[in-house]
């Protein structure tokens, strides 16, 4: 039986970030992973992560996944992929399928990463070919490069719901509606808001009755329901889709700790059972950790420091590390993870209706129940302003962990503050050189440039944008409202893609000098169905 | 469905050499190394198996070889997670019915 000073479970962000912490302490680390590939779900995430520098703010998440393996690689962690672990005994001994045998090996400690698995919901032809996880979207799309369908249904309106809506359409697949049960949306606002104003209709207070089709997916209905959750007849709506996409949260993959007998316990805001952990990780078993979703549904950018304080501890555990330097390391973790962990999106505000932002203005009722801002509502937020000249506009509405475009401004137009969360301001004082780095830099997308005194009568807005084809330069078509809607003809004047935008293009339309405040997308004329009609 | 050429942040999928593979007989096109399914799946292919007791189709679900939907009939031996066993040259894949490949398994 092989020994190991440290064996991990899941080659995930977590996972590898607790192998690298503990290899650089000198411990002989071992990951098993049962992926062909390592990386967890950073491969497939292709959108720019939240938070700040620390935390690998406005990085693509595939991106982080290559940092990893190389720093990885870097301190000679050892990766066994294709490897199932499945059993975790006395002991700290664990039981491994490779190819088709079972090996035994010890670890005199081991760190569990396994992350979370998809929860479903069960409708009317739920089984039939064509209803798909959205993670299953995610890697059909994202890592083997085929289209999950041509005309999808999305359920469920958190992040993952979200994020994987736009992704769809970057592929070039159409998104039909996005559905939830819930009467308000669970994800970020921004995220939203940038599917929104694709025109993708958002059905709150809504779910799936049933999924048409004999062989596979043909088409899904659609009711409205009650104040608990039932569908109300004469509410059905039909839509013709070949896919339907389901993203209704996840579950802690926790089994192999409670084999080995760890402490559980039910943990609804933690997404099931987790395992009773300390702040660091360490289970009720000394020299057992859990780091990453499979002890709390969260983000990456959290399990990553989850997973280095778990390696830390590990290495304190087996005296590789000094108990000083351990708490040296592990105060600069928990002040990261802290700042990750706060505004209205915090574990610690899951559930929680918030109706106000920490500045004391209101929430966007449209924003949570449409996935846009109302016109109405828009002058409410310190980053939309009028001004002279080229400016940025921020549609940023809510308080999540996030400050990139503090940063990405040279000449300080944009103050966010020490306070991670605040919502961005615009400084009058600063000149805006119209440079687009903010709204590059921005993982929400929810940053324009406006200039209003372009040319008589008119005005151009700057907008970011991921999709094929690139409109060319001169190219006419519509400006879309933030909900989706047709609100003018526009003409595209500049467009810019340097290296350090990564791969968002940044596209100058002209448009009415009155539209300035309303136009936020462009559409080809070419392409306009009546879909934004 | 069809498969991406060039996507916005991607750029060109990285893809093996193509490969030639049979589905219940006729044969199709794929690209070496990359899960079966996802051949499948550019191949227009939906249904993977049929359940025993109620012969319901089943298709690709999670992707990741968690939920086992997706099984077929692979040179011969069924239960075969194809959205997670790499495309080989000249692999024999078929619908599987309960655990075989021939229909009347399904009663």
């Amino acid at each position: 039986m092989k020994r190991y000073d440290l064996i991990v479970v899941g080659a995930g962000p977590s996972g590898l970030s607790a192998a690298i912490e503990a290899a650089r302490q000198g411990l002989s680390v071992i990951v098993f992973d049962e992926n062909e590939k390592p990386g967890g779900q950073l491969f497939k995430q292709i959108h720019k992560f939240f938070g700040s520098k620390e935390h690998k703010a406005k990085i693509r998440g595939y991106q982080i996944g290559r940092e990893l393996l190389a720093e990885a690689d870097k301190v000679g962690v050892q990766v066994k992929l294709n490897t199932t672990v499945i059993g975790m005994y006395q002991d700290k001994e664990i039981t491994v399928c490779i190819e088709e045998n079972v090996r035994h090996y010890k670890g005199d400690s081991i760190i569990i990463a396994t992350g979370a698995a998809e929860n479903m919901v069960t409708f009317e032809g739920w089984t039939l070919p064509g209803v798909i996880g959205a993670g299953a979207a995610q890697t059909l799309m994202n890592l083997h490069g085929v289209k999950p369908g041509a005309k999808i249904l999305m359920l469920g309106s958190g992040n993952v719901g979200l994020v994987v809506s736009f992704q769809l359409m970057q592929c070039g697949c159409e998104v039909v509606a996005l559905v939830d049960a819930a009467p308000t949306i669970g994800g970020y606002g921004v995220h939203a808001a940038k599917v929104a104003r694709c025109g993708v209709p958002f059905y709150l207070s809504h779910t799936i009755t049933k999924a048409e089709g004999k062989d596979h997916v043909t088409g899904v209905v659609i009711s409205e329901v009650d104040n608990n959750f039932q569908p109300i007849p004469g509410t059905e709506k039909h839509f013709d889709v070949d896919t339907i996409c389901v993203a209704v949260g996840l579950s802690p993959m926790s089994q192999l700790l409670k084999m080995a007998g760890c402490k559980m316990e039910d943990h609804p805001r933690r997404g099931g059972e987790v395992p009773v952990v300390d702040a660091y990780g360490e289970t009720s078993i000394s020299g057992v950790f859990a780091a990453g979703d499979v002890s709390g549904i969260e983000e990456a950018s959290s399990a990553m420091i989850e997973g280095r304080m778990a390696g830390v501890c590990a290495a304190t555990y087996l005296g590789f590390c000094e108990k000083e330097e351990k708490e040296e390391i592990l105060s600069g973790l928990s002040k990261d993870l802290d700042s990750l962990r706060q505004g209205m999106f915090a574990p610690k505000n899951r559930g929680k209706n918030i109706d106000k932002t920490e500045e004391g203005i209101a929430v966007s009722d449209n924003l949570l129940q449409k996935g846009y801002i109302a016109d109405d509502e828009i002058e409410r937020y310190p980053g939309v302003t009028d001004k002279k000249g080229i400016h940025p506009v921020i549609e940023c509405s809510q308080n999540i962990p996030c400050n990139p475009c503090q940063d990405a401004c040279s000449r300080k137009c944009i103050k966010i503050g020490k306070k991670m969360t605040s919502l961005p301001s615009i400084n009058d004082e600063a000149e805006c050189s119209g440079c687009g780095m903010c709204v590059a830099s921005c993982s929400g997308q929810a940053i324009f440039l406006v200039k209003e005194d372009d040319e008589e009568g008119y005005a151009t807005v700057t907008l970011p944008y991921e999709f094929l084809p690139l409109p060319q330069k001169g190219e006419k078509g519509v400006a879309l409202s933030r909900s989706g809607k047709k609100c003018c003809e526009a003409e595209i004047v500049e467009i810019r893609n340097v290296p350090a935008f990564d791969h968002t293009s940044l596209l100058t339309m002209k448009v009415p000098i009155d539209m300035v405040k309303t136009a936020r997308f462009f559409q080809a004329s070419q392409k306009g169905g009546d879909r934004y009609g | 469905m069809e498969r991406i050429r060039e996507h916005p942040i991607l750029g060109e999928p990285e893809k093996g050499k193509t490969v030639k593979f049979t589905f219940d007989g006729k044969e199709i096109e794929g690209y070496e190394g990359e899960p079966i399914a996802v051949a499948l799946k550019a191949a227009g292919v939906m249904v993977h198996r049929y359940t025993k007791k109620e012969h319901k189709p089943r298709g690709i679900f999670c992707a990741i070889g968690r939920c086992t939907d997706c099984v077929m009939v692979v040179d011969g031996k069924p239960n075969i997670r194809t959205c997670v066993t790499p495309l080989a040259e000249g692999m024999k894949v078929q619908t599987q019915y309960a655990v075989s490949a021939k229909e009347d398994h399904v009663s």
